[in-house]
């Protein structure tokens, strides 16, 4: 006797699972469909089934089907859909169109940054630009979708509402081999700095070398005034000079005391070298920033040939985008500051497209604010003295971020030490 | 009930039209004027819904939408020939003082043509496939907070339930067991007490498409074997025929919504 190798139904089965809800057991629809089933030649197996308690409650069941192959399982799905059988997560995503500018409907899907797809005609379609608090807006011809924020909503467009026909990815535990254990929202204040600092120059290097589907991701900084306060805007100027920033976001005070620190060598008027503080230096940021006014941008003045050196110089050199967000405190403010917050954040947006890490240095309300506007899929280091804001910053449930509770000055400087070489340190006391 | 002023045969949407059949506009307003005056003799109070010119369906009130109370659920018709409708409908239930309520989701659903409520406690039973969808039964049950009996309708002439199923009381009902299935017959078993069976040419000549008020069913047609069914039952049966609009796929239930539904 030969033995014969199975190649039969059962080697190669196919299987789908299915709903049903209702009141499918008095109409017996249910014995129907599971009829329906075996008379197919299929076979089913309930892995759910909720009967309510009084007459009025509905029924859910949940079924696996098998057949033997898939058109089989195809034909067989298509037929039983007319009791009310569906594909689990199949329904269409349902659009309702936005009936005035800057308003959503009411019942508006509200957007996680997790990768998210919406199912149109048949299809489940990938949303674009996935942003958290946004709603997702389908085109014309109902093919593609991204996310939608709110004020930036007009009358016709169409906006997914309910949670039908959505589905998002479950959170991504680890991004491929050597990301490191504790990347998922972890504050790191009781770790060696030193390990915590080459665990991230490790993993800008990995986006800098392509190692993610053969394609190089950009690096974000974000950047709070305590850079500069504590003597770190030459080790971030280093960083941008020698590509290690593809964008830059921060605020009038960080760009603010950059520049005073680069032109002036003194942030909010004390000298960074540890000289004491001068007479009138407590207004030499205004005058700094008026200065910049007549140039009528910071780009204006690099040509200019009045700025020199800092962060936001080997920005305009490398041609490195950075976007000023505004806020009510800000003195002038400088010229390149958009004081409309929601034309700022829009102004971000357009720079997130080929990000894949971003390092929020000491700063709460730009880092929440950038924050928001990235994909979960964007490995994210929170850089602050402060533990509550590290925490705050890190704990954003589906993201991955890391908080790191040390001095920024410190951080930054070993991150330039491990990226850049000594010799960023020997360019700073040469100067330009 | 709505004059057949604009009453006529311009789509085929179900396979008793044709559109070079057409009806005959002035048979079919006395066959409509007959059928309001016999309501009106049963004891029926009739309010008249003003016809609308190019919607000649909208004489098929029964298929307006659902009344429950002071409540109305109006349809979502499954062809769009059909949905200037509901408008209509809508603001003659509106300047009517009822409470309109949609239904969940965007499943088609057709009213009184395929819900029906019947026994006591009340039982939702409704008909899907050609017309209304079972998940439009899901959520007309959540609505309503009322169980739902879903039937399939298996034979296209049977195309709304209100061809099939005519309540007659909470132990009666008359039913085409052409229209369903096995299942669909058994769940009728269980759930009517007495259930009136129709022979095959009874329920072709639309004998379910019935009005009842009080002990009076107002029928297109009834033979004789079902006179007596019905007379030993405690009915009296009048005839109101109705054939020009029997072309459109319609009898006398269709021309009414009934509007007393507690
Ligand atoms: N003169 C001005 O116009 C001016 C000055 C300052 C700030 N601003 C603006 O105000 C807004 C908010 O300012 P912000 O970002 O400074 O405030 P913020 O409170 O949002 O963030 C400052 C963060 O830095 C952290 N921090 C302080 N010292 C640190 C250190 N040594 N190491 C690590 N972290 C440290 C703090 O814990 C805090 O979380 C911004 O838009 C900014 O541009 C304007």
């Amino acid at each position: 006797m030969a033995l014969v190798q199975t190649t039969g139904p059962s080697a190669r089965a196919v299987s789908e699972v299915v709903r049903l809800d209702g009141h499918v057991l008095d109409s017996l629809v249910l014995v129907k469909v599971l009829d329906t089933i075996v008379d197919a030649g299929a076979s089913y197996k309930i892995l759910e089934l909720d009967v309510g308690t009084t007459n009025r409650d509905e029924s859910h069941v949940r079924i696996e089907v098998s057949c033997p192959d898939e058109a089989a399982l195809g034909a067989l799905l298509e037929r039983v859909q007319v009791h009310g059988v569906n594909r689990e997560g199949q329904e269409e995503a349902h659009l309702v169109p936005v009936d005035q500018d800057g308003v959503l409907p009411d019942d508006f899907y509200s957007t996680t940054n997790l990768p998210t797809w919406v199912r149109l005609s048949g299809h489940w379609v990938e949303v674009g630009q996935p942003e958290m608090d946004c709603a997702v807006v389908v085109d014309l011809d109902g093919t593609t979708a991204r996310t939608l924020p709110m004020h930036r909503a007009r009358r016709g467009d169409r906006v997914v509402v309910g949670m039908h026909g959505v589905r998002v990815a479950p959170p991504r535990r680890s991004a491929g081999p050597g990301e490191f254990a504790f990347m998922t929202s972890e504050v790191s204040s009781e770790k060696p700095k030193g390990l915590t600092v080459e665990r991230v120059a490790a993993t800008l290097r990995r986006a800098r070398l392509h190692d993610v589907g053969g394609q190089s991701r950009g690096i974000l900084a974000v950047c709070g005034p305590a850079v500069v306060h504590t003597g770190a805007a030459p080790a971030l100027a280093a960083l941008v000079r020698e590509g290690w920033v593809q964008a830059l976001f921060a605020g009038n005070g960080f760009a603010t005391h950059d520049i005073e620190a680069a032109v002036l060598g003194t942030s909010l008027g004390v000298p960074l070298s540890g000289a004491e503080p001068s007479e009138h230096g407590h207004a030499n940021h205004l005058r700094v920033i008026n200065t910049v006014r007549r140039f009528g941008s910071i780009a204006n003045a690099v040509d200019a040939g009045w700025l020199r050196r800092g962060v936001l110089y080997e920005c305009v050199r490398a041609g490195v985008p950075f976007v000023l967000g505004g806020s009510v405190r800000d003195d002038g403010p400088l010229p390149d500051v958009i004081s409309d917050t929601a034309a700022a954040a829009d102004a971000m947006r357009e720079h997130l497209g080929g990000i894949g890490v971003a390092l929020m240095l000491a700063s709460t309300l730009h880092a929440i604010a950038t924050g928001n506007l990235l994909p979960a899929t964007v490995e994210t280091f929170c850089v602050d003295i402060n533990q509550a804001v590290v925490t705050k910053l890190a704990d954003r449930g589906s993201h991955q971020a890391l908080g790191i509770v040390t001095d920024v000055g410190l951080f930054v400087g070993d991150l330039a030490d491990l990226l850049c070489g000594p010799d960023w340190r020997a360019q700073v006391t040469r100067g330009p | 009930m709505c004059e057949p002023t604009f009453f006529t045969v311009t789509y085929e949407i179900n396979p008793y039209m044709h559109i070079e059949i057409r009806p005959d506009p002035s048979a079919a307003r006395q066959e409509w004027g007959h059928l309001v005056s016999t309501l009106q003799q049963t004891g029926a109070t009739v309010d008249f819904l003003a016809p609308v010119k190019g919607v000649p369906d909208l004489v098929f009130t029964a298929n307006a939408g659902l009344v429950q109370g002071r409540r109305f659920v109006p349809s979502r018709f499954r062809h769009p020939q059909r949905r200037a409708e509901t408008p209509v409908d809508v603001a003659w239930f509106r300047d009517h003082g009822f409470l309109i309520e949609q239904l969940a989701g965007d499943e088609p659903f057709e009213g009184a043509g395929d819900a029906l409520p019947f026994g006591r406690p009340t039982v939702i039973v409704a008909g899907y496939r050609y017309r209304s969808s079972i998940s439009a039964h899901r959520a007309l049950g959540t609505l309503l907070g009322l169980p739902v009996r879903s039937l399939e309708l298996v034979d296209e002439r049977y195309y709304h339930l209100d061809l099939a199923f005519c309540p007659l009381d909470d132990r009666r009902a008359m039913v085409a067991g052409q229209a369903l299935d096995r299942y669909g017959c058994r769940v009728i078993e269980a759930l009517v007490p007495e259930p009136i069976w129709l022979e095959d040419d009874e329920a072709a000549d639309f004998s379910a498409n019935s009005v009842v008020v009080g002990g009076v069913a107002v029928m297109p047609a009834c033979t004789p074997r079902l006179g007596k069914v019905l007379e030993k039952a405690g009915y009296e049966v009048v005839v109101a025929p109705v054939g020009e609009f029997v072309k459109a796929g319609g009898g006398c239930r269709c021309l009414t919504l009934a509007l007393d539904v507690p």
